[in-house]
């Protein structure tokens, strides 16, 4: 069926593309220690690109009802003037990834609704406050191929859990993240993280308005992440909106972080061999030590900074947007920041006085390109001589990454798949901290 | 399409099935500085089933009609699955049934203009801001016309169109390595006339993001404020009326004993009303994703809590009347309670008035992402200005607010009397509503906490 596209393609143009997606996933919810809601999806969909006389084109389709018709469109997005000054992607021999695990298709909807009531009976006692529970597994299978001989297929098995203590009268909760390619209890150490940190925070406290050492869990490490991922984007290299420009090779943080793309890590789920535009993976380090290394670009940018691609083309769609509508654009699915090498009690333990931002409101306003942030505490856990003395609700932690990260205390000697990436927990010195008294 | 949706939920064993057919076509041009990125018309399609059985209610969303029998075999075993584990049986509200078919009128209708057309006008506006060596721009044109079917076991049959233009962008201002940007956003549910003579937004959002390269960060505290009726608009979404969407605190017991009817949660000069009827805004529809037909609804009456925004499902929970807000973002998903139109309603005040009230403090202009937790909210602001002894004095950046629900709406103290609803929406509430509507008029609000580097 692909392969028949791509010839139609061919009848109009010099290069052909096109990327598939089918999608299945099922998603369980239990909301105060009862069942809520079970909601499953079935999705597919089409991208396809072409290339003629250095323009490129583009359409999607759900239903591939009518060939002829889906390729036309491409054609027509033509007068859109799209110059480019790339080529697809030549096939070649790819790394084997294990991404796909047999066992998700044995973990039923029954098993799910058994795990999250177990979580959320053991939390809640444990608690004594209202649990929310969410699972999901999901299977998801992309094929590219294109005129210039690629064809490739992933397969990906995913399967993810959450449980959330929540403060009374807000939503604001302590939440602990399991993600696996396969079903994964829910652990000891697991529920030992949530319990401690909900039982020592139960009380509110109004510290006083300051500066002060501040601890982004792994869950609110995305919060600095976005504001990096943004300023090392080759689309913001070569538009220069990113305050990054000409700063390969300088100290822009600690030198305790390293932070990297790593693709081919297939302990985790969603690992890749190669990006949605076809593009071979790579490892890529963004900055080491402290000292940026590098930019990452897909084909578009890569072409048009002369660096070529990275292999980060992914298609991306911001607040859950439909992928096979959008163009790949440089994006770093697969971050990593290093671990260091303190226990993440210790640290706490080492807090003489500090907020731990357990989560954060409002990650997404603010000055992004510039680095600022100025975040919600939705908590924040406040410590004074290495004691969680409450939880403090009407306050902001507000700085500018540049600054912040280059202050680091300690790092967790181990990190945890989160929004954005995986990361350990680490506190900064001196981060501004407002409060309402 | 109605005969083809009737045969398939004619043959589903459950209490109450309903089926929405939904084709989306979507024209998007992508503009990045003067390079077009992407431009062209593309339509996607799909099918969402819920069905109740046994006080088990559940959905499937798919996309291909040959899956329809795999699909409700599933959401039935689904449906049956939750009736089994959980000791709450859901009931679905009544409804009248309906047979209509709804096409909105349009001041010019976006697909009889070209896209050529369109092209030229994103290009004339976006060149606006990019007369200054320094700015860059990301700027889109984007049209959505979504043609829904909806049909129910209860014999409710719906055809409605909404169609949505809109033209958004990003201007980023850069000296040295100090990086400005404000968003832009005109457009709306009535048609395209809204999208031409609209220089003034740009010229004044160009001088806006110049400005802001020279104008302080603001220091962090608690202050006195001003919004403007975009921020009031964002604030009442945020601060208050996700928590009057009752899937939301239908099982958190804690905020639902707060949020009751009755309750006394803001000043006495404070209604917030959601109104999604009002016609020729961008939250206008005539029935929700359940065949619900939508109602003005009174939230906070003088203060006092008297209403809140349901679904067919949490109005049977919650014993209170339902009005028709429970809404999907496309053929993707199931609706769930959104927010149409959310809005303050104008009181006396003149701005002159409001200024000479807040005395010493911040007026507070033009929303930028926002953000709650139910109790607490954060949401940026474009920019500010420092105002003393009711004068404004000069531009401040970087502004950022933090509130609490049950304290902030306590704390408006003034109203004024303008009005203005918003033209651009981005709810992200697990599905974004490009609708989202919302607005009021410039209010006054005390002891707001602002973050700040310094």
């Amino acid at each position: 069926m692909l392969e028949k596209l791509v010839e139609i393609g061919k009848k109009y143009a010099d290069e052909v593309e096109i990327y598939q997606v089918n999608n299945f996933s099922s998603g369980v919810s239990f909301e105060n220690g009862v069942l809520k809601d079970i909601e499953t999806s079935i999705q597919s969909g089409i991208s396809l690109r072409i290339i003629k006389d250095g323009k490129l084109g583009f359409s999607y389709t759900k239903n591939l009802l009518d060939p002829e018709g889906f390729v036309k469109n491409a054609i027509d997005s033509l007068k859109g003037d799209i110059k480019i000054e790339f080529s697809f992607p030549i096939g070649k021999e790819l790394k084997t990834l294990n991404t796909y695990d047999l066992e998700i298709e044995n973990l039923t909807n029954t098993k799910m609704v058994e795990e999250g009531q177990r979580i959320s009976d053991i939390l809640s006692q444990a608690t004594n406050t209202q649990v929310n529970v969410g699972l999901v597994k999901s299977v998801s299978e992309i094929r590219i191929i294109n005129s210039n001989g690629v064809d490739y297929s992933t397969k990906n098995s995913f399967y993810m859990c959450y449980a959330a203590a929540m403060y009374p009268g807000s939503y604001s909760s302590i939440t602990r993240v399991v993600a696996d390619k396969k079903f994964k209890e829910f652990s000891k150490e697991d529920f030992d993280y949530i319990i401690f940190l909900y039982n020592s925070s139960r009380k509110e406290v109004k510290p006083k308005s300051g500066k002060m050492k501040v601890m982004f869990l792994p869950n609110t490490m995305y919060v600095l992440i976005w504001r990096l991922v943004y300023g090392t984007n080759g689309k913001n290299v070569y538009e220069k909106t990113t305050p990054l420009i000409d700063k390969i090779g300088s100290q822009i943080f600690d030198p305790a972080i390293s932070i990297y793309n790593d693709p081919f890590d297939d302990t985790i789920p969603g690992s890749r061999a190669f990006d949605d535009e076809g593009v071979e993976s790579k490892i890529l380090p963004i900055v080491e030590n402290g000292v940026l290394k590098n930019f990452y670009y897909d084909l578009y940018y890569g072409s048009k900074m002369g660096v070529g691609s990275t292999g980060n083309g992914y298609k991306v769609s911001d607040w859950g947007g439909e992928i096979i509508r959008v163009r790949p654009t440089p994006s770093l699915e697969h971050l990593h920041m290093k671990p260091g090498d303190k226990d993440f009690y210790e640290m706490i333990k080492s807090m003489d006085k500090g907020i731990i931002v357990a989560q954060a409101l409002g990650a997404h306003s603010g000055n992004i390109p510039n680095g600022d942030f100025s975040i919600g505490l939705s908590p924040g856990l406040y410590v004074e001589n290495g004691e969680i003395l409450g939880h403090v609700k009407d306050a902001m932690v507000a700085g500018n990454i540049y600054e912040v990260m280059r202050n680091v205390l300690s790092l967790e000697n181990k990190t945890y798949m989160a929004n954005m990436g995986v990361f350990p927990s680490a506190i900064f010195e001196d981060v501004s901290v407002a409060i309402r008294e | 399409m109605f005969d083809v949706l009737r045969g398939i939920i004619s043959k589903v064993p459950a209490d109450y099935v309903d089926i929405r057919y939904e084709k989306m076509s979507e024209t998007k041009i992508v503009l990045n500085n003067r390079e077009i990125f992407q431009l062209g018309t593309n339509t996607g399609d799909g099918f969402v089933v819920r069905v109740l059985k046994n006080g088990g209610f559940s959905s499937i969303a798919f996309t291909k009609v040959e899956d329809v029998e795999k699909a409700i075999k599933i959401c039935l075993e689904n449906a049956e699955l939750i009736s089994k584990n959980s000791k709450k049986k859901v009931k679905l509200a009544e409804v009248e049934v309906i047979k209509d078919t709804f096409i909105p009128s349009l001041r010019e209708d976006p697909r009889k203009v070209s896209i050529d057309e369109k092209l030229e006008l994103l290009m004339h506006y976006n060149e606006i801001p990019l007369k200054f060596e320094n700015i860059t721009t990301n700027m889109q044109y984007t049209e959505v016309i979504r043609e829904k079917y909806f049909v129910s076991s209860e014999g409710t049959e719906i055809r409605e169109d909404l169609i949505t233009t809109g033209i958004r962008g990003m201007i980023i201002s850069r000296d040295g390595s100090l990086v400005q940007n404000v968003r832009v956003g005109i457009g709306g549910s009535d048609g395209f006339y809204r999208l031409r003579n609209r220089e003034e937004e740009f010229e004044k959002n160009t001088k806006i993001v110049l400005d802001l390269l020279k104008a302080e960060p603001v220091k962090g505290g608690v202050y006195n404020v001003i919004l403007n009726p975009d921020m009031t608009g964002v604030f009442t979404h945020e601060a208050f009326g996700h928590f009057s969407e009752a899937d939301l605190i239908e099982d958190n017991l804690s905020m639902r004993e707060k949020m009751k009817i009755g309750a006394k949660l803001g000043s006495d000069i404070l209604t917030i009303i959601d109104d999604p009827t009002i016609p020729n805004q961008l939250g206008f529809y005539k029935y929700d994703d359940e065949g619900v037909r939508a109602r003005r609804t009174y939230l906070l009456k003088d203060g006092v809590l008297s209403g809140r925004l349901h679904s067919r499902r949490t109005a049977a929970e919650f014993g209170e009347p339902i009005t028709g807000h429970c809404v999907a973002e496309d053929y993707r998903y199931a609706p769930i309670v959104r927010m149409g139109n959310i809005f303050i309603e104008p009181k006396d005040k003149s701005f002159e008035e409001l200024l000479d009230l807040l005395g010493d403090g911040l007026y507070i202009l033009d929303a930028k992402g926002g953000q709650t937790s139910g109790e607490n909210f954060t949401f940026g602001a474009q920019y500010a200005f420092e105002v003393k002894n009711g004068k404004i004095v000069k531009m401040l950046r970087d502004i950022n607010i933090s509130g609490n629900l049950y304290k902030t709406l306590m704390d408006i103290v003034a109203i004024g009397r303008d009005f203005e609803l918003s033209e651009v929406g981005g709810c992200g509430k697990g599905q974004l509503n490009i609708r989202s509507c919302h607005g009021g008029p410039h209010i006054l609000v005390k002891n707001v906490v602002i973050g700040g580097v310094k």
